[in-house]
């Protein structure tokens, strides 16, 4: 499973929004700070002019040689510093003693007696870097808050938008195919919704007729078959009856009969295959498996005993079932006939019935089947002349029917097991 | 005994008509809905055979109508559509019994004798031939008077024979009607000559004068 809709586009939009908005917040900072900066320098160039202008009016100030209240110093200089030169450093504060951020100018000027002066302007950048470290938490809250709400308002958005996806998808996973009623038509005011709602009700709609039309086609050929092979079938048999026939041809028609009787059980199973599909078995009731098996194995006991095939009935509670008696009867009759079909000499068949499951096992020369397969209509293993190929067909429909019911294939201990089950 | 056949595939029509006259039954046909319900209010039949689906009516309203007019007449559904609710339907309306097509000429014979036996009140309810007597409604074989221990199977072999005797019974016949799709045809044939061996020792054993014979490859019958 992958993620939904919802979380996929809300991560994607997380992950991009992280970056783009910790990248703007960045710049944000550089810039404002850059500001400050450049403010501040602005601030001591304009002291600068201001101190040279006053050292040409008053040459007295040209012997501030230490800081005190002015924050600035001029010292007599053998090398003129032409340009203004900013830096920061740490200095000594004796109020709170310890060392505070200034911003200090260096540069130098001639006095009016043509000597060259340094000049050095400083001052104290505490509140600016208050201010930076306010704005980083400024930021930083900012930051998650926009996150935060970006997150809460579109899982709100998108899980009321996505609800009619929601509800198709689940629509989607509870139809059968079979039943075109199992598909829940979704209220929406998208329009990309209502077309996909509208789109996928007229594809179930054509498929299913389309399959409906398929079964009934199945069924009607069959049952357009039924006459004729009656006809034909019937002449033989009348045909038997003259005495005159010689004994080869008597054989004959009997070889002819038999190779129709293998078109009539096709036929038949093809007929019981598609009433399956098309449930013509619904009435139902509570069965004993037990006691439909029991019936079964009455039927073929004397084809057991021709075969000499030993049978092993292990009776551990009743399997009861709500369904209907005749397919029951179909599904263990057609276990049961492999059971005894692909047996091998004196081989045994092992029966056992509990609460929730049936199991049937028979020896046989096969080799394991391929359990994948087996229940394809017209799977045969090799070219089996007996088989329809529809036996295990007719058995996978059935279980089908009945959707708390599971059948599986295994081999165990040389044996070809046949379990079925309440899930 | 009357038989009246209402179907409308003539060929179909034709080979029962054939098979149930070469065992001296009376018949007569009707082709549709029409005459079929004509044929039914103007003779007494002892058993009509009906199929469902006819030109101009369903076979059910002919089985309604009878059954108000003439209850006591037997009859048996045959349907190219073996539903289950067809089945239920006639049955519950009144027929005696329900065979789907393709069926054998054989199993014909015996349900039309079933019928035919169960409906007659105060006639013979058991079945004769030489030293034989089968009395179907107790699943009771007696020579000379003297039970003789039949099981399930073979009781229902032995009707099958006892129904038509002198008749080829086939064998594929024999094991569909009995033993329904549960025998496979390629061990149908030894299965068949090993039931039917039982059943003539029994009948051997039994000192009947009665014996199932072999028919070529093909079949046996009861002589």
């Amino acid at each position: 499973m992958g993620n939904s809709l919802k979380t996929y586009t809300l991560k994607h939009l997380v992950y991009i929004l992280l970056v783009i908005i910790a990248v703007w917040a960045g710049l944000f900072y550089a810039i404002l700070l850059d500001e400050v900066y450049d403010n501040v320098d602005d601030g001591l160039k304009n002291q600068k002019i201001n101190i040279i202008r006053e050292a040409y009016a008053d040459t007295t100030l040209l012997n501030i040689q230490d800081f005190g209240i002015n924050q600035f110093r001029i010292l007599p200089t053998d090398t003129l510093l032409k340009e203004n030169r900013f830096s920061k450093e740490l200095i000594y504060m004796e109020y709170d003693e310890e060392l505070e951020p200034y911003r200090v100018l260096r540069t130098g000027f001639y006095a009016p007696s043509g000597k060259p002066y340094s000049l050095e302007i400083r001052t104290s950048t505490v509140e600016e870097d208050d201010f930076k470290i306010n704005l980083t938490v400024s930021l930083l809250a900012l930051y998650i808050m926009i996150l935060i709400t970006i997150y809460v308002v579109n899982s709100f958005v998108l899980k009321r938008a996505l609800k009619p996806l929601q509800s198709i998808v689940q629509s989607l996973q509870s139809y059968r195919f079979g039943s075109r009623n199992s598909f829940k038509e979704s209220e929406s005011s998208v329009t990309e919704f209502i077309i996909l709602n509208d789109k996928l009700k007229e594809m179930i709609a054509r498929n299913e007729e389309l399959f409906h039309q398929q079964k009934v086609f199945i069924e009607n050929a069959s049952h357009e078959l039924q006459t004729p092979l009656a006809i034909t079938i019937n002449k033989l048999e009348l045909l038997l009856d003259d005495p005159s026939l010689t004994e080869k041809q008597l054989t004959e028609i009997n070889e002819t009969k038999k190779s129709l009787h293998r078109m009539v059980n096709l036929n038949k199973s093809l007929l019981t295959l598609s009433k399956i599909d098309n449930r013509q078995f619904e009435e139902k009731s509570i069965i004993s498996v037990n006691k439909v098996f029991e019936e079964i194995n009455d039927d073929f006991k004397e084809i057991l005993e021709f075969k000499n095939l030993t049978l092993l009935y292990k009776n551990d509670g009743e399997f009861e079932l709500n369904a209907s008696k005749n397919l029951v009867t179909i599904l263990l009759s057609n276990l049961f006939r492999n059971a005894v079909r692909y047996n091998k000499e004196n081989g045994e068949i092992l029966v056992s019935i509990d609460k929730n499951s049936f199991k049937i096992a028979n020896q046989s020369n096969l080799p394991p089947l391929n359990p994948t397969i087996i229940f394809e209509r017209f799977y045969k293993y090799s070219d089996d002349k007996n088989s329809t190929g529809l036996g295990l067909s007719i058995v996978e429909s059935i279980i089908k029917t009945y959707p708390e019911l599971d059948i599986t294939y295994s081999y165990e201990q040389g044996m070809h097991v046949f379990a079925i089950r309440r899930k | 005994m009357k038989i009246l056949i209402i179907e409308d595939e003539p060929e179909l029509r034709k080979v029962v008509q054939k098979s149930l006259e070469d065992s001296e039954f009376l018949v007569e046909f009707a082709s549709d809905y029409a005459s079929g319900i004509q044929k039914i209010e103007d003779y007494d039949y002892d058993c009509i055979l009906l199929d469902i689906m006819l030109p101009g009516g369903n076979g059910l309203d002919i089985l309604r109508e009878l059954k108000t007019e003439k209850p006591e007449t037997s009859v048996i559904i045959l349907s190219a559509k073996d539903s289950v609710e067809d089945k239920v339907t006639g049955l519950d309306l009144g027929a005696d019994d329900y065979l789907p097509k393709p069926f054998h000429l054989a199993e014909l014979h015996s349900r039309i004798n079933s019928t035919l036996r169960r409906r007659k009140q105060n006639g013979e309810s058991s079945i004769k031939y030489k030293n034989l007597e089968v009395l179907p409604e107790e699943r009771l074989l007696k020579v000379n008077g003297v039970d003789v221990n039949l099981n399930r199977k073979e009781f229902d072999m032995l009707y099958y024979f006892i129904v038509r005797p002198n008749r080829l019974m086939q064998k594929t016949s024999l094991a569909e009607s009995i033993w329904g799709d549960n025998i496979d045809q390629a061990d149908s044939l030894d299965f068949i000559y090993s039931q039917v061996k039982n059943l003539r020792k029994k009948l051997k054993e039994n000192q009947a004068e009665a014996d199932i014979q072999a028919v070529y490859g093909v079949g046996y019958k009861l002589v």
